[in-house]
């Protein structure tokens, strides 16, 4: 008797008696072999007591962040004073402050420690320049990008009101809100597309609603600091590198930024398709259980038409969120048109 | 030849038999991936996108590129880059563990968040350990361990990844994961 074949035996009866009531797991366990039995019987002890919880393993951040760092309500950051933490991100941290005269502002830092390329920072002020040229109603307004002890950083309006995120979890909007709200989403892309500008993270997290119905648009031309997938020649060949991290975004990816290809403005309008299609319907046109699930469905799924999932969606409506969801970017309609049309149709109802 | 057909054609060769392609596949590999863990990891604002599996899909879609992939390739290239995983998994486990011994109570404040993370640290440490004792009654039992534990794979994936059966990888995860669980519980008979 190889130790190999008494192993073989001892997960035969393991599977033959698991789900056995006691009584007759009792019955085969004794006509197995004494070794064998002792083996599958000290198993099944563990199998019933135990709550094995099915998951991945999930580190804590801290596992893998050997420099917590952060800055304490009160500290300031140029002219600003932090008053809470917001999020912690790959580069840095977002903060609640408050500039020289009281008015509450949202404070980005780059924290030189944290950037691997000296290419990020060069990225993070350009930007920060673009997306401060950016004058738009539905656009966060980007105050002043400075540098300071703490790092690099950006200071921007707090917008009060919930993301898109918690707008969809609320379930499927009013046809007049959501008319609304996608006009002014594409409206705000069109305006940054005319200027040069692209999002490349449109996703329902980087979406605001202002208390007062004024849906606005956060982290324009900033997104891929944040870390979304794209092209980028660098100094180590030129192949190009994918940087960031997909995970957060494979969602709202449109399929040519998942095929590694240029970022362009008809990738925002795709990911701004998705999260439309979420609003009207409530569901998720490329849902899947993992992320392989959700790179096929965004790669070949066919997608359902909206109205096939809620009655009363026009015809106008489903024909253009589909369009914005085509896998040809050439396609898809500019995010000036899906403007115009969801402005011409909200006018009508 | 770019990296991306070199971790393709490594890929192939290896599919082929050739065993010394997984020891040229491994660095590229654990490389890639250590580097994207350290920039997702080290800090998300999301707990929910702390997630292995998109790691190891970028990782893999970077270094092969998209239009090399086939199916066939992933299967493998899962199962390399679990295996890097588990490693930069336990090594920065190992490295919690050490600098948490050798630091002394620094921050006070920490010390409600620290326990948990040490936990998770200790716990990652000792399934490896219980892991290699696993690979020496079953190997492939302690690849679908790995595989869904370290590398975040659904059954599916797994059963993909290994070629074989969703029903095989089933029983191998329910019976190791108890042989495992005694194993750490310390409960031998």
């Amino acid at each position: 008797m190889t130790a190999q074949t008494e192993w073989e035996e001892i997960e035969r009866l393991f599977h033959e008696v698991v789900d056995l009531p006691a009584e007759q797991r009792q019955a085969l366990l004794a006509c197995a072999r004494a070794p064998v039995r002792a083996e599958v019987e000290s198993l099944l002890k563990t199998e019933d007591e135990a709550t094995f919880v099915e998951r991945p393993v999930r580190l804590a951040a801290d596992l893998l962040e050997s420099q917590p760092g952060g800055l304490s309500a009160g500290e300031r950051v140029g002219e600003y004073t932090i008053d809470s933490l917001m999020t912690v991100g790959g580069m840095g941290e977002v903060y609640l402050a408050r500039n020289r005269s009281g008015l509450r502002v949202v404070l980005k830092i780059l924290r030189r420690h944290l950037v691997l390329s000296p290419q990020a920072i060069d990225r993070f002020q350009t930007e920060a320049r673009a997306a401060s040229a950016l004058h738009d109603p539905n656009i966060v307004t980007v105050y002043e990008s400075g540098d300071s002890a703490a790092g690099l950083f950006l200071a921007m309006e707090w917008v009060e009101g919930p993301t898109f995120r918690q707008l969809i979890a609320a379930g499927p909007a009013q046809f007049a809100d959501a008319c609304a709200w996608g006009q002014q989403a594409a409206s705000a892309l069109a305006a940054a597309h005319a200027a040069g500008i692209l999002h490349r993270d449109i996703k329902p997290e980087n979406i605001l609603l202002r208390k007062d119905g004024v849906v606005k648009i956060l982290d324009f031309g900033l997104a891929r600091l944040a870390g979304p997938v794209r092209i980028d020649p660098d100094a180590r060949g030129a192949s190009g590198t994918i940087s960031g991290t997909l995970s957060g975004t494979l969602l709202y990816m449109s399929p040519e930024i998942l095929r590694g290809e240029t970022a362009s403005s008809a990738s925002d309008v795709f990911s701004l398709g998705t999260l439309l299609y979420e609003l009207w319907t409530g569901r998720h046109p490329f849902a899947g259980e993992t992320p392989l699930d959700v790179f096929e469905a965004i790669e070949c799924r066919a997608v359902a038409a909206p109205s096939a999932l809620r009655a009363g969606i026009a015809e106008e409506i489903d024909g253009l969120i589909l369009r914005m969801l085509d896998r040809d970017p050439a396609v898809r309609p500019t995010a000036s048109e899906a403007g115009a049309l969801f402005s011409r149709f909200s006018t009508r109802t | 030849m770019d990296p991306q057909g070199e971790v393709t054609s490594l890929l192939v060769a290896w599919g082929k038999g050739d065993q010394s392609a997984l020891n040229e596949l491994m660095p590229l590999v654990y490389n890639e991936l250590h580097r994207m863990a350290r920039r997702a990891w080290s800090g998300q604002d999301q707990a929910h996108t702390l997630q292995p599996t998109a790691l190891i899909n970028e990782a893999y879609l970077k270094l092969t590129g998209a239009e090399n992939a086939s199916f066939q390739n992933r299967g493998h290239f899962f199962a390399v880059a679990c295996t890097a995983m588990r490693q930069i998994l336990v090594n920065h486990a190992r490295s919690h563990l050490a600098g948490k011994r050798g630091s002394g109570r620094v921050h006070v404040s920490l010390d409600d968040v620290q326990p948990a993370v040490h936990q998770e640290a200790a716990e990652v440490v000792a399934l490896h350990d219980a892991l290699e004792r696993l690979q020496a009654v079953d190997e492939r039992k302690s690849k679908v361990i790995e595989m869904r534990y370290f590398g975040g794979l659904s059954i599916e994936e797994t059963a993909e990844a290994l070629g074989v059966s969703i029903i095989t990888v089933n029983r191998d995860w329910r019976l190791a994961r108890t042989w495992l669980m005694r194993e750490m519980n310390g409960e031998q008979s």
